[in-house]
């Protein structure tokens, strides 16, 4: 047996070149034969091409020869041999489930492209797009984000259109009657000399219920309207417990889960000690890690369910689309 | 016609009635009215409503970590509704 397969290697080596010269052939190796689709124990020389064609809709030169010396060939239809693309790699045209991001950013995952006002558009978070609001309308988006090597210009694929702005707690407050009954205090505290002064800061931020944002491609062309390893998506729904879902995105690429939870309100942290309430969203097992977000959520049927944000060590926090699409406007 | 107003205007405040009457809130209801102070206590990340061990539907407190004295603080029962306490770790922006 060993020695059988030492044969066959080596007569493989030699006539390799002349097999993979023939039309359709992607792929040479050694494998046991298959008859009528019943595996044998015969070893054979396998040929995996693009597509099987009768022997006499080819020339001559082109038809694998039932041996090689003696061994039998084996024939198997493969299709085309792709490298696989890792989601942190260049795009164009770029589907979703790859990395993206504003270039101050390190990096985030290109959600879906949706439709604003007729034209596609990139849909992800805003603290992928946008800079967690830390951004001008018109800034560059790369493809891939920074942390993958995207660079401005040669990566430059968008530019940010439109973002939901997050509202974080302990901001300055735009309360007139707060500011007013402060400044009244600082004016007291000028009087007495104190160097001390009163600010309005805002205990708790109103909710949010999207961390989502749009771009605008620089060239139509460069617009693929499906998911890398998920295909086109098939309209929307409503996410409701129990629902099981599926994304792809940049870091942990496809991955699958279940709602656990809706109605959710939760404190999220954003890098630099600044924290966000967001109310109706869902939840899932861990199903993404960072990078990931901005990942479209899809159900079992390929339908848009919600736009991935954010997460702990054992949950995933997703926005409703509906909320999504009425924030800015968009469908699909 | 007449009558057909007349059961209008007297039927409006019975129906008006019938509805305060109706003491039960819908989980959502309780979970509304209840998080804002769950969500003050200390380790508290999330409040959602998903399902209880028994598949009942429960109002889900999240904790960024162990809080034994928060844990204690939460009742295992608001308004009927069981209260279930999972420790998910902190939330981040991914």
């Amino acid at each position: 047996m060993a020695d059988e397969l030492d044969t066959i290697r080596s007569l493989l080596k030699n006539n390799r070149e002349n097999l993979l010269r023939r039309a359709n052939v992607v792929a040479t190796g050694i494998g046991y034969k298959a008859t009528g689709g019943e595996k044998t124990s015969k070893l054979s020389i396998v040929c995996s091409v693009k597509e099987k064609v009768d022997a006499d809709q080819l020339s001559e030169q082109d038809v694998v020869p039932a041996d090689v010396a003696g061994i039998p060939t084996d024939v198997v239809q493969t299709g085309v041999i792709r490298a696989l693309q890792a989601p942190t790699g260049r795009f164009r045209p770029a589907p979703g489930g790859v990395s993206v991001g504003h270039v101050a950013i390190t990096a985030g995952t290109l959600g879906c492209w949706v439709t604003k006002n007729g034209q596609k558009v990139i849909l992800s978070n805003n603290h992928v797009l946008a800079n967690s609001n830390d951004a001008e309308i018109g800034d560059s988006i790369l493809q891939p984000g920074p942390f993958d090597g995207g660079s401005f210009p040669q990566d430059h694929i968008a530019n940010l259109t439109q973002f939901v702005p997050i509202s974080f707690e302990g901001e300055p407050s735009e309360c007139p009657f707060a500011n007013a009954v402060i400044a009244v205090f600082n004016a007291g505290c000028r009087v007495i000399n104190s160097n001390t002064r009163f600010k309005v800061a805002k205990v708790q931020a109103e909710d949010n219920l999207v961390d989502a944002a749009i771009a605008t491609p620089l060239d139509p062309a460069d617009v693929k309207d499906e998911i890398l390893n998920i295909g086109p998506i098939q309209g929307a729904v409503a996410g409701e417990l129990g629902m099981a879902i599926k994304k792809s995105g940049r870091t942990t690429g496809f991955t699958t889960g279940q709602i656990q939870q809706v109605d959710v309100t939760a404190n999220v942290q954003y890098g630099a000690g600044q924290v966000a309430r967001f109310s109706d969203q869902l939840l899932a097992g861990a199903m993404s890690q960072g990078g990931d977000s901005g990942s479209a959520v899809l159900d079992d049927n390929n339908r848009l369910t919600g736009l991935l944000f954010a997460g702990s060590d054992t949950t995933t926090i997703i926005n409703r689309i509906e909320n999504v699409f009425s924030a800015l406007g968009i469908s699909l | 016609m007449k009558a057909i107003l007349l059961s209008i205007v007297l039927l409006t405040p019975l129906l008006a009635l019938g509805d305060d009457l109706d003491m039960s809130s819908s989980i959502q209801e309780v979970k509304k009215q209840h998080e804002a102070l769950l969500l003050d206590m200390p380790g508290v990340v999330s409040v959602g409503i998903g399902l209880d061990p028994n598949g009942n539907q429960a109002i889900i407190v999240g904790l960024d970590g162990s809080h034994p004295k928060t844990e204690e603080k939460i009742p295992s029962i608001l308004e009927g509704f069981p209260v279930v306490i999972q420790i998910i770790g902190p939330v981040k922006a991914q």
